[in-house]
């Protein structure tokens, strides 16, 4: 099989939001992580649920996070990702816990890969995919 | 010892290779033709077809859940069929399944079979599919997340957490490898063994993951025959008796499925499948253990309590789960070693747990084989199934 005849979908991947899910991603254009939270239960919740998965309470808000978080986990790209995404490559995959009790998956960025580690101390910045996308990455924090 | 309502009676399988020329149906004619023969019973004593879902094959998937497969073999007797699709746990499910129709008089002989040819798939479209598949659209895969970014997020956890080496877990493919290189069926029969050093010195596809330490897509197929406990008692042949099973679910979205909780989740479910078969971790001849990556294995290990817990890694490093090592563990090499078929390999790992039961496993025979632990899981791990199975009630 010749690879280099291949016609691969060079697309950029986007979010496929469901209608209670745009409020984050509204949010992301405006320079803000939104949380999700259940004024029921108290529930901060990722991701954006319909109702909320601890009380099934419709009563749900917005809380804007502090944009802080930790590295839970990660893992550096070097190969073997989509032919889409190789133009990225190194790029580094990493779960974050924030400060508001959640865990999401980002990307880290602004250092070298060689740098990051688990708990390291990351801050939110907002990576621009198109005029309606902007998925939040997060980079060191400079001390 | 625990009751059991069924068992394996019958095996059949090819061996995981890359061969287009080899169709879809060409490996479920032989696989099934297999098992039935292997099983003493005649073709139209089938009385129904559970297959395991063929996952990026939907062709195959539309005329498996429509109903040709029975026809295809002239299975006469054929009452029912259907697909049951759980990603790496459908055989689990499908087995599950069986157990049902057996023990609801629907069918009295279950056969239950797979294939997967991933030749034959565009690479485009084997790319896409495996780029997708239990990753969240929304919030994951426009990151750029991978199955191997995944594998490799988790093994660094684990490093951090236990002070586990690259030479450690490097070693994990080297015990799967060397039940490989002795199995006919594996896409790495009679090859080499990689040293960790070399698994080390393959290329860094995503930290800490070198190529070695992922998959090569293979093609292949393997199915089984079911029958109840009682009737399998009355054969006067070597089967496998289906003794415990439990499970849990962790989570659909990788992001949400919690390290910890998913080692608990191992260990609960393990404790679980061996009090309902009535045996301990002591009585356990193999563990024949499905995790699709090498490195999730030592955190298998420490929640099994197999390895003290930090230690699983190292138990790898010594050797001790590989051939000849104190500790028979996943005797086909799961994926890594097999070759990956997909939803396939959880199939495989089935037959496996007959084979060895049966006495029927050739040069990887483990001495003495009575009771074997095997678990499955779905998608990129949502879920954890333990089974203990036995030779005898």
């Amino acid at each position: 099989m010749d690879i280099q005849n291949i016609q691969f979908d060079m697309t950029r991947p986007l979010p496929e939001t469901q209608p209670w899910s745009k409020p984050f991603w509204e949010g992301t254009k405006q320079g803000k992580l939104l949380i999700q939270h259940c004024k029921d239960c108290n529930a901060n919740i990722f991701y954006p649920r319909k109702v909320c998965p601890e009380c099934w309470s419709r009563n749900m808000d917005w809380i804007e996070a502090s944009g802080k978080a930790k590295v839970y986990m990660f893992s550096t790209a070097y190969d073997m990702v989509e032919p889409k995404f190789m133009a990225d490559l190194p790029y580094t995959v990493a779960y974050v816990n924030l400060e508001e009790g959640i865990r999401m998956m980002t990307r880290i960025v602004e250092c070298d890969p060689a740098d990051i580690h688990i708990d390291m101390e990351v801050e939110v910045v907002f990576h621009k995919l198109n005029d309606d996308f902007y998925l939040p990455y997060f980079k060191p924090v400079k001390k | 010892m625990g009751n059991s309502s069924i068992a394996i009676i019958g095996i059949g399988e090819v061996p995981t290779r890359i061969m287009p020329e080899r169709t879809r149906w060409d490996i479920l004619y032989d696989v099934c033709m297999q098992a039935i023969q292997d099983s003493g019973l005649d073709k139209n004593d089938i009385e129904a077809v559970i297959n395991v879902a063929p996952q990026a094959q939907p062709k195959l998937a539309a005329e498996l859940s429509f109903g040709k497969l029975p026809e295809e073999l002239g299975l006469k007797g054929c009452k029912d069929t259907c697909v049951c699709n759980a990603g790496g746990a459908s055989t689990s499910n499908c087995i599950r399944l069986a157990e049902q129709y057996i023990a609801s008089g629907i069918a009295e002989a279950v056969l239950i079979p797979h294939v997967t040819v991933h030749s034959t798939i565009p690479l485009e479209e084997q790319i896409n599919f495996f780029a997708k598949a239990g990753v969240d659209m929304q919030w994951e895969y426009p990151f750029g997340t991978t199955y191997n970014i995944l594998m490799g997020m988790m093994a660094n956890r684990y490093m951090h957490e236990t002070g586990a080496k690259p030479e450690h877990m490097a070693s994990v493919v080297t015990a799967l490898r060397s039940w490989a290189s002795r199995d006919p069926n594996s896409f790495f029969y009679q090859k080499k063994v990689p040293t960790p050093q070399m698994v080390m010195e393959s290329s860094l596809l995503n930290t800490p993951l070198h190529k070695r330490e992922s998959n090569i897509l293979g093609d292949g197929g393997s199915a089984m025959v079911v029958v109840s406990a009682q009737d399998a008692g009355k054969m006067n042949k070597p089967v496998a008796y289906k003794l415990g099973e439990s499970v849990r679910y962790f989570s659909g979205t990788p992001v949400l499925r919690d390290f910890y909780k998913v080692a608990e989740g191992f260990s609960v479910t393990a404790t679980e499948a061996m009090a309902e078969a009535g045996v301990t971790k002591d009585d356990i001849s193999l563990w024949n253990i499905y995790m699709a990556y090498p490195m999730n294995h030592p955190i298998m290990a420490e929640a099994l309590g197999v390895a003290p817990i930090g230690e699983g890694a190292k138990y790898f490093a010594e050797g001790r789960m590989s051939f000849g090592g104190d500790i028979p563990w996943s005797t086909i090499g799961d994926a890594p070693g097999r070759g990956h078929t997909g939803s396939g390999v959880s199939t495989a790992m089935y037959v496996e747990t007959a084979r060895q039961l049966m006495g029927k496993a050739g040069e990887r025979q483990v001495k003495d084989c009575r009771y074997v632990y095997q678990n499955t899981a779905g998608g990129s791990g949502f879920n954890n199934i333990a089974t203990v199975w036995g030779k005898e009630i």
